[in-house]
């Protein structure tokens, strides 16, 4: 069986990736710190945990846009590799779920082929985009609300208030937190726990490949056999 | 508040006196201890009927009648403290006042000799007009912060506080000055009636005066606009109602964190710079809120709100919000079950994963 490299991760892609990567987690960190400020002091005194909190969720904002600009404008793919189409709801779907809840444990080999055209599986564009298109942009949303009360406060009072608008945003991050964990969780399901890590990091991903020629969505990315 | 002070006081008008006030010579208006309040009313009329008239008494020595009438200083009497009013009065001559403060105010006085303040401003008229003092529960929040910002620079206090605290218009906005620079205990969140269709910001909010508010209940008393079942308690559906209500869409419910009771004794402790202070404790500091209301005459006074729910419920006071403080034991457990539902599914798999990995083994 041989093995090759494709390029996976452009290198823009990765540093958004880890970037947010970073950003998020230190959200959730000093967000819980904020909240719960009498258990933890992760992020030092209260203000501080306030002004890396703002700092890194501004970046993280900025990151959003960046990569919706991006795939939106420049690269043109947006839908196609975030979209999951009627077909792949469909049949894919329960193909892929069916994959990661049963045919794994019994060894099997994923149904799903990543190529640099079509990066996720149909249950990652699912939560993908829930995530990129509802979660992100609402938590940000209210966080960047919540940064602005003075100017945006007869806005914020139309919506319910800032206890509205804080609880959302509370919850919204909560949502976050636990895709977060099912996101690195299901990162480790490669044919060893750090090959899906690797292209993240390097941008290429070592494929196994059975055939003289590509297959036609490209080379295997997480066969485990 | 006020020293046991038996002040013995007869004011019998002078002819000199009489003639400048219309009144009749020899005529007793004040008799008695000093804070019998008798005949006060007479007393204050007739010198304001000079000393409200700034034509005939000068600048400096005007009173206005309407805002003296309303302190309890105006219940003592002007001859309280200005006793020493010759037969020869008004001849054009300053006369000086015979009752210092400190005389009934003694344990302010203590306070604030102590404080680095006193230095600066040692007189007490340096902040407050004794002809328009009033209790400190009869002044709104942001007329107590009118007094310091007299003399301290708005735009210097901002700044100032911007160096270390995040969101500085919002806490200035939210907090009495006092609250953090005197040496005060407990906290109340007096809770006030503001004015949205009036352009504020988010430090100096322009709450809504008597007038409007009397307008407004049309013909109630305007403590009706949120006491709805007239019971002189303010519960959290009362207010609730009260924000949601779209006859009310001009005004809105602005908190700010005043003292329990206030002190002179200025300072600042270092819990002023622990955000932990209230961002943490708060749900326990803070249990106490209250809707203060304008009065007629310009001073406020206090209703009851339900206790400790304003930190504690979601949308009671839409426009307030206390991080690390403001927090709803629900959503505490709803988070929990979000985040422990991302973990269930790692766990699950986890597990099957490690029975199951003999069938993963590398040809």
């Amino acid at each position: 069986m041989k093995t090759k490299l494709i390029y996976l991760q452009p290198t823009p892609v990765r540093i958004w990736h880890w970037l947010n990567a970073l950003g998020i987690v230190t959200l959730c960190i000093s967000g819980a710190q904020i909240r719960f400020p009498e258990f933890i002091s992760i992020c030092g005194n209260y203000r501080s945990a306030i002004l890396l909190h703002n700092t890194a969720g501004i970046v993280v904002a900025l990151s959003f846009s960046f990569w919706f600009f991006y795939y939106k404008l420049v690269s043109g793919n947006l839908v196609d590799i975030y979209v999951p189409k009627v077909q792949e709801l469909s049949n894919g779907l329960m193909k892929q779920i069916f994959f990661y809840f049963y045919a794994y444990f019994k060894g099997a080999a994923s149904p799903f082929h990543a190529t640099p055209e079509n990066k996720f599986n149909p249950m990652q564009k699912s939560a993908y985009l829930a995530v990129m298109f509802v979660i992100v942009p609402l938590v940000s949303l209210t966080g960047i609300m919540l940064l602005n009360i003075g100017p945006l406060r007869q806005m914020l009072l139309v919506i319910g208030g800032l206890g509205v608008v804080a609880t959302l945003h509370f919850l919204l991050a909560c949502v976050l937190g636990a895709f977060l964990v099912t996101h690195v969780y299901l990162a480790t399901l490669g044919s060893t726990p750090l090959a899906y890590f690797k292209p993240m990091w390097t941008g290429w991903e070592k494929v196994e490949h059975h055939h003289e020629h590509e297959p036609p969505h490209g080379a295997a990315t997480d066969n485990v056999h | 508040m006020y020293a046991d002070t038996q002040l013995l006081k007869k004011a019998v008008i002078a002819a000199t006196v009489a003639a400048a006030c219309g009144l009749t010579p020899g005529t007793v208006i004040a008799e008695g201890p000093g804070f019998a309040f008798g005949n006060s009313a007479a007393q204050n009329a007739a010198c304001l009927k000079c000393h409200a008239d700034l034509q005939k008494v000068g600048d400096g020595h005007q009173i206005n009648g309407a805002d003296y009438q309303h302190t309890t200083h105006a219940q003592f009497g002007c001859r309280t403290c200005h006793d020493n009013v010759p037969d020869s009065h008004p001849d054009g001559k300053n006369i000086a006042r015979t009752t210092a403060c400190v005389e009934c105010h003694t344990d302010v006085a203590e306070q604030y000799t102590v404080s680095k303040h006193s230095l600066e401003a040692p007189d007490c008229g340096s902040c407050h007009n004794p002809h328009t003092a009033q209790k400190s529960g009869q002044v709104s929040a942001l007329e107590m912060n009118a007094i310091c910002t007299n003399c301290h620079n708005q735009i210097k206090i901002a700044s100032t506080h911007a160096q270390w605290l995040p969101q500085t218009d919002l806490h200035l906005g939210a907090i009495t000055c006092v609250t953090c620079h005197t040496k005060t205990e407990g906290f109340v969140l007096s809770i006030y009636i503001a004015r949205k269709d009036i352009k504020g910001s988010a430090s100096r909010p322009v709450i809504a005066d008597y007038n409007y508010l009397s307008e407004k209940a049309a013909g109630k008393e305007i403590q009706e606009l949120v006491d709805t079942n007239h019971d002189t308690y303010i519960s959290l559906e009362e207010l609730r109602r009260f924000s949601s209500n779209a006859s009310n869409k001009d005004l809105y419910l602005k908190a700010i964190l005043t003292p329990a009771t206030t002190s002179h004794a200025f300072q600042t402790s270092d819990k002023s710079y622990n955000c932990t202070f209230c961002h943490a404790s708060g749900p326990n500091a803070t249990q106490i809120s209250k809707l203060v209301l304008p009065e007629k005459n310009g001073s406020y006074r206090h209703v009851a709100i339900e206790g400790g729910g304003t930190l504690g419920s979601l949308n009671a006071i839409p426009d307030f919000y206390m991080m690390g403080s403001t927090r709803n034991t629900l959503l505490n457990k709803l988070g929990a079950l979000i985040l422990a539902g991302g973990l269930v599914m790692p766990a699950g798999h986890g597990f099957m994963r490690f029975l199951t990995r003999k069938n993963r083994k590398k040809e």
